[in-house]
């Protein structure tokens, strides 16, 4: 398909600082190339805003590879846009249409504090691996790598899992702000790898404590994070790391 | 962890929920078998709760366990809902499914509500009533009414949507789920939903329809 | 001045064995009363603050990311190499350093690059211990494969995501130690400066990202693990916000940057596509493996791949190096795909880019066989492009890649400013004048888990414990310092934005700076990134203000410094009269046009000083020798 050219219509959450109140702001960019990522074509409108002399639009970005996890925006109501399986900056105009109007909104969250415009601070999730995503090994302590055999369907689960990016999105997507599948992901890679083995108890309790801690809600097994999981993680570690979860509160001594 | 500590995590109150959910079920089981007596006429239906009736005191005991069960399982739902409600505090102007929801899943606390009004207009119909009528003329009596089987017929179809997610989520908040039975799974709840809500849906609509039935 | 790389006698395997008996340790109980900043959380960055924090020290890490995970290292696909020898295929210590020297085209220190392969092993001993999923045989043990033309399989890999997999262990070793109390986060800071009294690094200047405050830190050292300033070009694989800054600031506080001309250009990349192109996605060089790369014999042929007979096309890698034909190494791969598109026959849009095809490969191995091989690059194309490449064939271009250059450093990974430490793509490293694959993440983590920690006690030993000494005074003068060009980029208030001045600067340094270099173009370069630096100070617009949340004077911030560090990159490459590792000299070729590396002149390491604003700075050369390995001259003929 040669790349046509598309007017898109932009209706962008601004919002000064994390105290100010938002609002939405209309904008309309003609002639946008199909071949331009989503991102790209926010650099067309900062681009255009800055020299007209008004304030460009913060969005965060960084990799524009789709595995940093940095950026992330809900258009028209699906976190990372509509296509599944796929960031924002790896999405392409081409999925539009000439003359679509776009609804662009920060992730919200209580857990994710609006910095500004489009920028959230996601350092809850940080805090969600502190309380407990790591196996506690020093630099220097380790065995001889291939001592310990792992069959390979079990490597390939726990790559699965460990493919999470830490966007958001999950969050951003779920009909309660919950945290499930990014704590899933992680605890699930850590429960079938026998590193993981020794702490997997006291993770799955301390990781799960700090998710409600920390004011993100309840899984209700919407599914929705998985559908809109950038790296389509499945919400059958979300199932593994309720049984974690139940051994450890329930029969672990 | 303590226990009272377990109960009041999220994960720990979802599987609370999934235990009284599945308590709930098998009653519901208990109580479409127990309806399909009607199905064999008055006879056999009054036979059967009258058999029910002399297990005297286990009876007043097994509707405590039921009414506690009950009791959790509402308490549990509004908190969960307020305290997801709290968990996005500004919500989307726009919004729009990624693709995982399903209508039962998306109507859970709405239809867990319109339930339990149901079931309290189905508790004052057919256990605080005057129990020296048959209870087959205790069914007759209400459902003939056409507003009254209307109410029942949509009532239940709330209820089989809401157990069409119920089923499934259960098994995902207990832990299980693997690929090798998800499909089953899947189908297998919503086939039991709607198959069990299609027993219970039947006795209005038959005694609605057909004159004769429970007579 | 003497560059002194300090580097152990004794013989090369016995080097780093000996250092770390002779260097001072401190003790256990005294540790907590030294303070290190570490600047950056890439590979490099995180696995130093765990390791640093796991031995008692009390670390300060700052990121500019809005989490430690973020760092481009995450962006590394290809693998980890390890001279593990699992595969029993003649791999060993020695065979890895000799192929990453050699890599370097002799660029490189043989004690450093030695220990970068001892240490190799203990890392994939150490990240498996964390969990790292990597590939496995289907008996359990881990899978290697071959990479980037190695003989020897000894490459560790977790499908195509091995930095996302390595990053995140390190992250997560990062995250015990910070729940541990070991170590405070600074996220979405900015290392601005750094603060030099008496000579030696006292700590940094940051600017809070979110609300403008500028602030100071102090520590007893610093290191800066900040990765490399490809980005200086623009258009490249590295991440929108990697920069120079933090390294530049350092620059010109005293620490030497070395071989700040040698950039390596990965030839297998998605090409621009427009002039709002953004960012360059880089594809597996393992691509080169079944595809054939061709352009149409003629110039200006603007039929469809398809329509274009056998006849008519040349496949000019197979043509001019028949013995190696489409698997030549990177530098070559790069520099001729740029040479035919220069000639007017490259292909696309832009006519800046070269076709890989995969049609030959598919009828001899079937369309099963290639999708196993390549399925998910395919579909990495296809989304990016929207064109499918088992129906037409792709289309690559050169893009950079990778700065071997960066801070010069001895074999403690000291920089000329004591104190100042520098690690991972910061350092002028181990990789000489071209790095190999799979070799990045690999120095990254041997400089974070396993060297600095073993070397920077002997730095600390001199210094008193408890709070670090650096003056209030020389904080206030340099964080007054900071505010000062904040305020002055702020004042300009031109007509021009940050990235149609980068645009500028990039095509320039990427013409004049790129894969093949002659002394006019440099000489011309040389001339113009003044005009342009002016220009910039002169007509750049950055609306906002400074205290808040403005990411366009973020932008404005690193641009200035690439745009000084441009300068100092096209100053070396004319200084550099060769052609060697990833840079063709054009007055340095053989007769049949290829590179010619000239020992006799240039086997040094070019390590600049800075020597104040409109000064040249000044070249010291560290020779570098060889005693173990013989240097070759590299021939795909």
């Amino acid at each position: 398909m040669p790349s046509t050219k598309i007017d898109i219509n932009l209706k962008i959450w601004r919002q000064e600082n994390p105290d100010a109140p938002g609002s939405f702001q209309q904008y309309s960019l003609a002639g946008l190339s199909t071949d331009m990522s989503f991102l790209e074509m926010l650099d067309v409108l900062n681009e255009k805003l800055t020299l007209e002399g008004r304030e460009p639009v913060a969005f965060d970005h960084d990799c524009r590879e789709g595995i940093c996890g940095m950026c992330g925006a809900v258009v028209n109501g699906q976190p990372h846009g509509p296509e599944p399986g796929t960031t924002l900056c790896q999405l392409h105009l081409r999925h539009f249409r000439d003359g679509d109007h776009l609804v662009i909104e920060p992730f919200r969250a209580r857990a994710f504090r609006i910095e500004k415009d489009l920028v959230v601070d996601r350092s809850s999730l940080d805090h969600i691996i502190q309380a407990g995503g790591y196996v506690s090994v020093n630099t220097g302590g380790a065995v001889e790598a291939n001592t310990i055999a792992i069959p390979q369907q079990i490597a390939e689960q726990a790559m699965d899992a460990a493919a999470c990016i830490g966007c958001g999105a999950c969050v951003a997507a779920c009909p309660n702000a919950s945290a499930m599948l990014f704590l899933g992901a992680k605890v699930s890679q850590l429960a079938l790898l026998p590193q993981g083995h020794p702490e997997r108890r006291l993770r799955a309790l301390s990781m799960v404590g700090k998710m409600d801690e920390l004011g993100f809600g309840n899984c209700s097994n919407e599914r929705e994070c998985e559908a809109a999981c950038p790296k389509s993680i499945s919400i059958r570690h979300i199932a593994r790391l309720n049984r974690e979860f139940i051994k450890a509160a329930l029969f672990a001594e | 962890m303590t226990l009272g500590q377990t109960v009041r995590s999220s994960v720990g109150q979802k599987i609370l929920m999934a235990v009284s959910g599945i308590m709930l079920s098998l009653f519901l089981v208990v109580h479409g078998i127990g309806n399909s007596m009607t199905f064999f006429g008055s006879k056999a239906f009054n036979a059967y709760a009258e058999k029910l009736h002399s297990l005297g005191f286990l009876v007043p005991l097994f509707e405590l366990g039921l009414l506690a069960v009950f009791l959790l399982h509402i308490f549990l739902g509004l908190t969960l809902f307020l305290q997801n409600n709290q968990a996005r505090p500004v919500r989307y102007q726009m919004e729009k499914s990624s693709g995982g929801r399903t209508p039962g899943s998306r109507t859970m606390p709405y239809t867990g509500v319109v339930i339990l009004i149901f079931l309290v207009v189905h508790l004052l119909n057919f256990h605080f009533t005057d129990h020296s009528i048959p209870i087959s003329d205790i069914v007759r009596n209400v459902l003939r009414q056409p507003i009254y089987a209307l109410f029942y017929l949509s009532a239940l179809a709330v209820v089989a949507l809401h157990i069409s997610h119920g089923f499934w989520s259960l098994f995902q908040s207990l832990g299980i789920n693997h690929p090798k039975y998800n499909a089953t799974l899947r189908s297998g709840s919503l086939g039991a939903a709607l198959a069990l809500s299609a027993v219970f849906m039947l006795i209005p609509l038959c005694t609605l329809l057909i004159k004769e039935f429970l007579r | 001045m003497i560059l002194d790389a300090k580097i152990p006698d004794g013989p090369l395997a016995e080097k780093w064995d000996r250092h770390r008996f002779a260097g001072k340790l401190i003790n256990p109980a005294n540790r907590r009363k030294y303070t290190v900043i570490v600047v950056g959380s890439g590979l490099a960055g995180a696995s130093a603050a765990a390791t640093l924090a796991e031995h008692g020290y009390q670390v300060q890490v700052f990121t500019m990311h809005d989490s430690p995970r973020r760092a481009h290292s995450i962006a590394a696909q290809g693998g980890i190499n390890a001279a593990k020898n699992y595969q029993n295929d003649g791999d060993s210590i020695f065979r890895l350093f000799y192929d990453t020297i050699k890599g370097g085209d002799f660029r490189a220190r043989e004690a450093n690059v030695y220990r970068l392969a001892q240490i190799s092993n203990s890392i994939i001993d150490q990240c498996v211990a964390q969990g790292v999923p990597f590939a496995r045989e289907y008996g359990g043990s881990l899978a290697n494969r071959s990479f980037g033309g190695a003989q020897v399989s000894r490459t560790f890999y977790a499908r195509g995501q091995t930095g996302q997999q390595l990053l995140l262990g390190a992250y997560s070793a990062l995250m015990r130690q910070v729940h541990l109390g070991k170590v405070t986060m600074h996220t979405r800071r900015e290392m601005m400066d750094l603060v030099v009294e008496d000579g030696k690094a006292k700590g940094i200047v940051t600017r809070d990202m979110r609300t403008g405050a500028i602030s100071s830190h102090a520590a007893h050292a610093v290191v800066l693990a900040t990765g490399g300033y490809a980005n200086v070009y623009n258009l490249s694989t590295n991440a929108m916000s990697s920069n120079v800054t933090a390294v530049w600031r350092a620059y010109k506080r005293g620490a030497f940057f070395a071989n700040p001309c040698f950039v390596q250009i990965h030839p297998t990349c998605i090409p621009v596509h427009g002039d709002y192109q953004s960012k360059l996605t880089l594809m597996s060089e393992s691509l080169r493996n079944d595809g054939r790369v061709w352009v149409p014999g003629k110039a200006g042929d603007k039929r469809p791949p398809g329509q274009i007979p056998e006849a008519e096309r040349d496949y000019y890698l197979e043509n001019k190096y028949p013995g190696f034909g489409n698997l030549v190494p990177r530098d070559v791969a790069s520099r001729n795909a740029k040479e035919v598109c220069d000639r007017g026959r490259g292909v696309g849009e832009t006519g800046l880019a070269v076709y890989l095809d995969f049609a030959d490969a598919i009828n001899r191995d079937g369309i099963e066989t290639i999708y196993r091989r390549y399925g998910n690059l395919f579909q990495m194309y296809a989304k990016i492009t929207d064109q499918d490449p088992v129906k037409q064939p792709m289309m690559i271009y050169p893009a950079v890649h990778y700065t071997m250059g960066g801070l010069w450093v001895d074999y403690d990974l000291m920089s000329t400013v004591p104190g100042l430490f520098v690690l991972g793509e910061a350092n002028f490293s181990d990789h000489g004048a071209n790095r190999l694959g799979a070799s990045a993440l690999m120095q990254g983590l041997a400089d974070g888990y396993f060297i600095l920690p073993n070397t920077i006690g002997a730095y600390l030993s001199c210094c008193t414990p408890g709070a670090p000494d650096g003056s209030a005074r020389i904080f206030a003068d340099t964080e007054k310092e900071v505010e000062t060009q904040l305020a002055r980029l702020l004042a300009v208030q031109g007509k021009r934005t940050v990235d149609d001045i980068h645009k500028e600067l990039g095509r320039l340094l990427w013409d004049h700076c790129g894969m093949a270099r002659n002394s006019a173009g440099l000489q011309q370069a040389l001339a113009r990134i003044p005009q342009i630096r002016e220009e910039f100070w002169h007509n750049v617009l950055i609306p906002g203000a400074g205290k808040e949340l403005n990411q366009s004077l973020e932008r404005a911030g690193r641009l200035a410094d690439f745009l000084e560090c441009a300068e100092l990159m096209a100053r070396d490459a004319l200084d550099r009269q060769e052609s060697c590792g990833c840079h063709l000299r054009e007055e340095s070729q053989t007769e049949e046009h290829e590179a010619r590396r000239d020992d006799a002149r240039y086997a040094y390491v070019a390590a600049w000083q800075y020597r104040g604003t409109g000064q040249t700075p000044m070249l010291h050369q560290e020779p570098l020798t060889f005693a173990n390995v013989t240097p070759s001259q590299r021939s795909y003929k």
